[in-house]
């Protein structure tokens, strides 16, 4: 592991609301490949730290590095960088007016000029992978949430990124549909998709991470791989949470 | 047997509200006695047959509009002008007032406080008699800059309440995609708020036909000035504002309808 690329590396990342501690002294590296769980209780600061990998929250202390660009340094694109990196959202955030396939063309025809015709093909693919290419042409709003969230799922792989940010993905769901969310990013992560994850799906979590990180307060007690986590934790605070939510 | 199942339905009704169609006949014989008696008061002869000239008259060479169609037709044109002109300033202003910078947003915010807080009359004096001589504008020009400034300022808070009514995870999914702020502007937020402010935007082009009429101060032959004309040719002052008033009318009144209507479609399609 150690001598795969690192894609992100963030250093002593913090982030304060006023006096409290969104972030505090956060770091962690991941490297390309790999596949990280975040967890942690609510107001933890897992999300804060997800969104701030692509800067839809920006730091007040430290470093991130995407693919060794610093994501704040003056110059950097952070279009450019964003292009990189897939986001999916707990609440979808399709484009509600736009069907299915213009959803996941809009940006691979605006940003990366690929041709109309290359860009649908290569949508309907996608949605063929996550199993709802029959409702290609309907608007989000005709779609349930599990649907709207594969959709959003193929959305953001439709930039060929190099690495996928999910935020709580099934938090918003019904039950019934969180299954067939975690089956594609199950999939995703068997074909070597990078993934940071932030979830409380702990089966998903014990599955697919090579390593799970659990937050409280805006900073990470501890670091380790599912069998490390599960059978061995240490720090008192995750021995509490697991035996809450287990 | 229809007519039979009808008619009584139709007593039911006549019966059921009869009070009101009792208000309704007093308050039509009232204002015919208002006008009858004005009539009497003043010794005026109503001279209806002699109005239609004033709108369309054949000649030998054929149909040709009179003063008062011709005046519509300048009321549209200023009108539908000032309405593009107006969305521009309003979606900019908007745009401003949304923006980072904090000079755009003084200079937005700057723009909506004047215009709302200046009579419009006194803005189209100020524009023709003062901006218009310095950059070369004509009546036609300073009137239709005068309004879609002073619409302008209206729209842009009918656009700021769309834009800002999107919901922040519109924005957040197309940054996520690389999208800079211009383009998730142009391709996200706006064809969005745009569907929903449409009902608003369109009452502003309903009131910007009826404002367009203050343009006949600054010697602007449209509707109102042409109606003018033809009441101090004529001294039929009751036919003509009574056809001018209902001109204006028969255009504002269906644009209202359909304003309604678009904002009831639009509440349930959300």
């Amino acid at each position: 592991m150690s001598a795969a690329e690192k894609i992100i590396s963030i250093h002593n990342a913090s982030k304060f609301f006023g006096s409290l501690k969104a972030l505090y002294n956060v770091s962690l590296d991941i490297h390309t490949g790999e596949k990280v769980v975040i967890i942690g209780p609510s107001g933890s600061g897992k999300s804060t730290l997800l969104r701030s990998i692509n800067r839809l929250e920006t730091i007040d202390q430290g470093t991130i590095t995407v693919d060794g660009k610093n994501i704040d340094a003056p110059g950097s694109d952070i279009n450019a960088l964003r292009m990189e990196m897939g986001m999916v959202f707990q609440s979808f955030n399709l484009f509600p007016h736009k069907t299915v396939l213009e959803n996941l063309t809009m940006a691979p025809i605006k940003l990366k000029k690929i041709p109309r015709g290359q860009a649908e093909e290569q949508a309907m693919a996608l949605l063929k992978k996550v199993g709802i290419e029959e409702k290609s042409g309907v608007y989000p709003v005709q779609l349930s949430g599990g649907q709207k969230q594969r959709v959003a799922i193929a959305r953001a792989l439709a930039m060929s990124p190099k690495i996928m940010l999910f935020d709580e993905p099934t938090s918003a769901l019904d039950p019934e549909m969180i299954g067939e969310v975690l089956d594609v990013m199950v999939t995703l992560a068997k074909e070597g998709m990078t993934m940071a994850v932030v979830t409380h799906e702990m089966g998903f979590a014990r599955e697919v991470a090579d390593r799970i990180v659990f937050m409280d307060q805006g900073e990470i007690l501890e670091i380790g791989t599912p069998e490390h986590f599960f059978e061995r934790p240490e720090h008192p605070r995750l021995k509490k949470f697991l035996s809450q939510i287990l | 047997m229809n007519s039979r199942a009808t008619s009584p339905t139709f007593v039911r009704f006549l019966v059921a509200h009869y009070r009101d169609f009792l208000l309704y006949g007093l308050l039509l014989g009232a204002v015919a006695w208002f006008i009858a008696s004005g009539e009497q008061g003043t010794g005026y002869h109503w001279k209806w047959y002699r109005m239609p000239r004033y709108l369309i008259q054949f000649t030998e060479d054929g149909w040709v509009l009179g003063p008062l169609l011709q005046g519509l037709i300048v009321t549209f044109k200023i009108s539908g002008l000032s309405l593009i002109l107006a969305m521009i300033f309003g979606l900019t202003t908007a745009i401003f007032r949304l923006s980072d910078s904090f000079t755009a947003r003084l200079v937005a915010k700057g723009y909506v406080e004047f215009i709302r807080n200046t009579p419009l009359l006194t803005q189209i004096f100020f524009i023709y008699y003062v901006i218009g001589p310095v950059f070369g504008l004509d009546a036609f020009g300073s009137a239709v800059l005068a309004l879609s400034l002073f619409e302008g300022a209206y729209a842009s808070e009918i656009f700021r309440a769309g834009i800002v009514s999107i919901h922040k995870g519109q924005w957040e999914a197309a940054y996520s995609l690389g999208l800079s702020r211009q383009d998730t502007y142009r391709r996200v937020i706006i064809p969005q708020a745009l569907r929903r402010i449409l009902p608003p935007l369109a009452g502003v082009g309903v009131t910007l036909i009826k404002d367009s009429s203050l343009a006949s101060t600054i010697a602007i032959y449209e509707l109102t000035q042409r109606g003018n004309i033809v009441s101090s040719d004529t001294f039929m002052v009751f036919e003509v504002w009574f056809t001018v008033a209902a001109i204006y009318l028969a255009i504002t009144f269906p644009l209202s309808l359909l304003v309604a209507e678009m904002g009831k479609r639009m509440r349930t399609a959300d």
